[in-house]
């Protein structure tokens, strides 16, 4: 077998569109051999009836052919060329013609196709066929394939790897080394087998267009919902999404497939082949180039016909003849062959090998640990590598597979106990069928959807070509529309804070009904004016009651007359408060007015400290100025000294306006005391004096920064102090409280 | 897949043919359709293999369901790996003769065994009689 160099004209017929036949020949030469010398006796038949080439002018020959192809396809009169060529062979064309007629009567498809026309070998093509159109690249391939099995079984019949076909899983026949020496197949091929593409024209157009349309929302159309989905996102689809994967996996690489020749259909096989072997043969014819690497025997046309009579045989004897379907269906010749010798077979007429046990998809291994999903691929990969070449195509073939839902192999016996489980849903409905014999209508169950517990990472709506997250207030992603700040406090801070509240709220409260019983006080005798006769009694003792209250109500306690230093104050703590008691003091019955205007004084740097805010002293001044004027001496003395406190409450006095200016009232007081009555008692007891003294010495040691300036400055306070302290003291005292001796 | 590791599964063995041996002897050569936790099976295409010496038949049976607790023990076929055995197949009629003889031959011998130990005042009960109460 080694060293032949044989060319095999194929004739393929294809059965067109239209009812008319066409045959094409093709034809490429198997050379197994490069030695030149012989080469040169093989004589290449070539469409165009040109001498045998040398390897090198396959281009050329190509482009004619490629020429050719396109003359072919305007008119009826280019099969003859076709056919013309054939037929100026000598003994080749005959080689040819006898082959082709062994193919057209072993192969029964072929056969039935093309018996009418089978005498001559010379086939017409019918007109206005073009011929590389009528190449169906299933019938091609199918030849291919059994043409090229059909070889090795003859060689090796004896080996151990016999199958039920009769053929041995190849050892690759490099016997089998093909030459595809040209063009004329090429050239159909790539005509045939390559993809088309759009005219370009169109395809710009179709782009422009479809740029003006506005950019697609990257997400669901229900604004700020997020789509409703029956399973979760993320979950891997359902559906064996392998398919492809499937073919790939299962159909190795050793199918050195150019471009054109693509694989339409699962590729059949077989029972016994493997398909990487028989792929090996199918396409070694198309793929090898015109130097094989390896050299091996071919088979004499002899041998190759009678192969592909058993192969063919195969057929008739198998399933189903095979169909020549035109264009895409399914060619699959179903190859079941004679049953194995073993007796494997299992009554009728069984699906072949394994049933389909596609490489095990995950539907949804949501809910494993993530490390457990990986041990799971890990384990699915290595088990799909391993065993998906040699079975896997053949479970695509098992109609009874996957009975199983993937579902019901979930099942996780230690969590789905059968008995458990229905145990449980008895007692349920038995429970529920008692509850409801009372009631008239059923409560109906919420059926939730046993849905994985996975995390539902909801990605809120995004508009696409929008500049940075524009968010949509949904249901589902509600938006903060206040900024509520919660502050926390403690027990202990809360409870004081409220009853800093509450005493304020307190204060107030009594304030409130004090000016209330004011306004009244105050409004009485214009009442009064107006009222008739018969009122004006119970005016009167209205009044009287008011003002009784308005007494009782500075005092502290109920039995104690006295006013309630503390009350003062805390009226006094109030804005409101210091204008009440201003409003009041003139309608106070004098003791009274002179025991606030003596709290004041005590209490001075507490009220200033709490007016600082207000500023509101100032208004006191009028009515105690009033109450000053009215006091005895006595009286006075013991404001100034109440005035003066303790240790450093002068000073404080002083740095307060209303200090100041009260203190200069009292000492104005004094002083007109002292000059208009020559016997007043001022001067009984040396306090008076005293204080004075401790007065000047204080407005002297006293800072001017910190001395504020008074309301008004009594004149008289100069003839005051030049009774007590000498000249030089005057005078500073002059010019640091600015008193002029003109002011008089 | 395992979907709980560590344990061994009969899921990967779903639409394989398998071989299982039942307590009661039989042999059954199935395509393994489904499975539960009891290790209950359906099978698929069932064939009842009987062996007798160097011979045996198959007897298809269709869909098979076997209860768990019957499996004494269960294989995967490699319909890949040859089989090169020197088991001949008969047919089916002829295995089932063979049994038939096979069974009788063995209950002679049985009675006989019987017999003498019965002579001899022992009374063994058969092994196989022990599962049915």
């Amino acid at each position: 077998m080694a060293n032949c160099d044989y060319e095999i004209v194929f004739e393929i017929v294809c059965q067109s569109f239209k009812p008319k036949r066409v045959n094409i020949s093709l034809k490429y030469t198997l050379d197994c051999s490069t030695d030149d010398s012989l080469s040169q006796n093989n004589q290449p038949l070539t469409l165009s009836g040109s001498s045998p080439l040398p390897d090198d002018d396959w281009q050329e020959e190509h482009k004619r052919l490629a020429e050719l192809d396109e003359r072919d396809g305007l008119g009826p009169s280019s099969p003859s060329i076709v056919i013309s060529d054939v037929e100026d062979r000598g003994g080749e064309g005959e080689l040819a013609e006898s082959l082709a007629r062994l193919i057209l009567e072993a192969d029964p498809a072929i056969a039935g196709v093309g018996a009418t026309e089978r005498p001559c070998p010379s086939l017409s093509l019918p007109p206005g066929h073009h011929p590389s159109s009528m190449l169906s690249y299933q019938q091609q391939q199918h030849l291919m394939r059994s043409r090229g099995s059909a070889p090795i079984s003859q060689m090796n019949s004896h080996s151990i790897w016999e199958n039920s076909m009769g053929f041995g899983p190849v050892s690759v026949t490099p016997g089998l080394v093909t030459h595809m020496e040209d063009s004329p197949l090429m050239s159909i091929i790539k005509e045939v087998g390559l993809p088309k593409l759009p005219p370009q024209g169109r395809n710009d157009e179709g782009r422009d267009l479809s740029e003006r349309v506005p950019p697609p929302r990257s997400s669901s159309p229900v604004i700020g919902s997020p789509p409703v989905r029956a399973v979760p996102i993320g979950t891997p689809p359902k559906q064996p999404m392998s398919h492809a994967l499937n073919h790939q996996t299962h159909h190795p690489t050793a199918v050195h497939v150019r471009a054109p020749v693509q694989h339409r259909y699962p590729p059949p096989f077989p029972e016994r082949l493997s398909p990487n072997t028989l792929l090996n043969i199918a396409n070694s014819p198309l793929c090898r180039g015109p130097f094989p690497p390896g050299v091996g025997p071919v088979l004499s046309q002899i041998q190759r016909a009678q192969l592909l009579n058993s192969q063919v045989a195969g057929f008739a004897r198998g399933g189903p003849a095979p169909p020549l379907l035109p264009g895409g269906g399914g060619f699959r010749p179903y190859f079941s062959g004679p049953p194995p010798p073993h007796g494997h077979r299992m009554g009728p007429l069984p699906p072949h090998g394994p049933p389909n046990h596609t490489p095990p998809i995950r539907h949804n291994t949501t809910h494993l640990h993530p490390q457990h999903r990986r041990m799971l691929t890990q384990r699915m990969q290595s088990r799909g590598g391993d065993r998906g070449r040699t079975g896997g195509d053949r479970r695509s073939r098992d109609p009874y597979s996957n009975l199983m839902t993937q579902k019901e192999k979930d099942t996780d016996p230690y969590l789905d106990d059968y008995y458990y489980q229905n145990y449980y849903e008895k007692m349920e409905k038995r429970q529920e069928r008692e509850r409801d014999s009372s009631k008239k209508e059923h409560t109906t169950k919420l059926i939730t959807p046993q849905v994985a517990k996975v995390e539902h990472t909801y990605r809120p709506v995004q508009f696409a070509g929008s500049l940075g997250k524009l968010t949509v207030s949904s249901v589902n992603n509600p938006r903060k529309m206040i900024d509520a700040v919660v502050t926390t406090r403690t027990d202990d801070e809360e409870k004081r804070e409220k009853q800093v509240w509450n005493k304020r709220r307190q204060i107030l409260y009594t304030v409130e009904k004090m000016y209330s019983l004011l306004l009244e006080v105050q409004d009485f005798e214009k009442r009064f004016v107006q009222a008739p006769e018969e009122d004006r009694e119970a005016l009167l003792e209205q009044h009287k009651t008011n003002t009784v209250q308005l007494c009782n109500s500075l005092r502290e306690k109920e039995w104690d007359d006295r006013v309630s230093d503390e009350q003062c104050v805390m009226i006094m703590s109030v804005r409101k408060g210091k204008r009440l008691i201003s409003r009041l003091l003139p309608f106070l019955p004098s003791p009274q007015a002179t025991a606030i205007v003596m709290a004041i004084a005590r209490n001075l740097p507490a009220l200033a400290k709490k007016d600082k805010q207000d500023q509101v002293l100032c208004w006191l001044m009028e009515p105690v100025s009033a109450v000053i004027q009215s006091l005895s001496s006595s009286a006075l003395t013991d404001l100034l000294q109440e005035l003066q406190g303790n240790e450093g409450q002068l000073a404080t006095v002083l740095h307060n306006k209303f200090g100041v200016t009260l203190l200069y009232l009292i000492l104005s007081e004094g002083e007109r005391m002292q000059s208009s009555d020559p016997n007043c008692q001022l001067m009984d007891d040396n306090r008076w004096t005293e204080l004075v003294f401790s007065v000047t010495r204080e407005l002297l040691s006293v800072p001017s920064s910190s001395l504020s300036p008074p309301l008004f400055t009594p004149s008289n306070l100069l003839s005051l102090f030049s009774r007590y302290v000498d000249r030089q003291r005057l005078e500073l005292l002059q010019n640091k409280l600015q008193i002029s001796a003109l002011t008089r | 897949m395992n979907y709980v590791p560590g344990t061994a599964s009969l899921i990967d063995d779903i639409d394989k043919k398998h071989l299982v041996l039942l307590r009661d002897g039989r042999t059954l050569i199935g395509y393994l359709r489904s499975i539960d936790q009891f290790a209950n099976l359906v099978f698929h295409q069932t064939v009842e293999r009987i062996h007798v010496g160097k011979k045996f038949g198959d007897i298809p049976r269709g869909i098979f369901i076997v209860r768990g607790e019957n499996v004494v023990l269960l294989g995967e076929i490699d319909v890949d790996k040859p089989c090169d055995t020197v088991l001949q197949q008969v047919s089916i009629e002829e295995i089932l003769e063979e049994q038939r003889l096979q069974q009788q031959a063995k209950q002679e011998t049985e009675k006989v065994k019987m017999q003498v130990l019965k002579d001899r005042g022992l009374s063994i009960p058969k092994a196989d009689n022990l599962d049915e109460y």
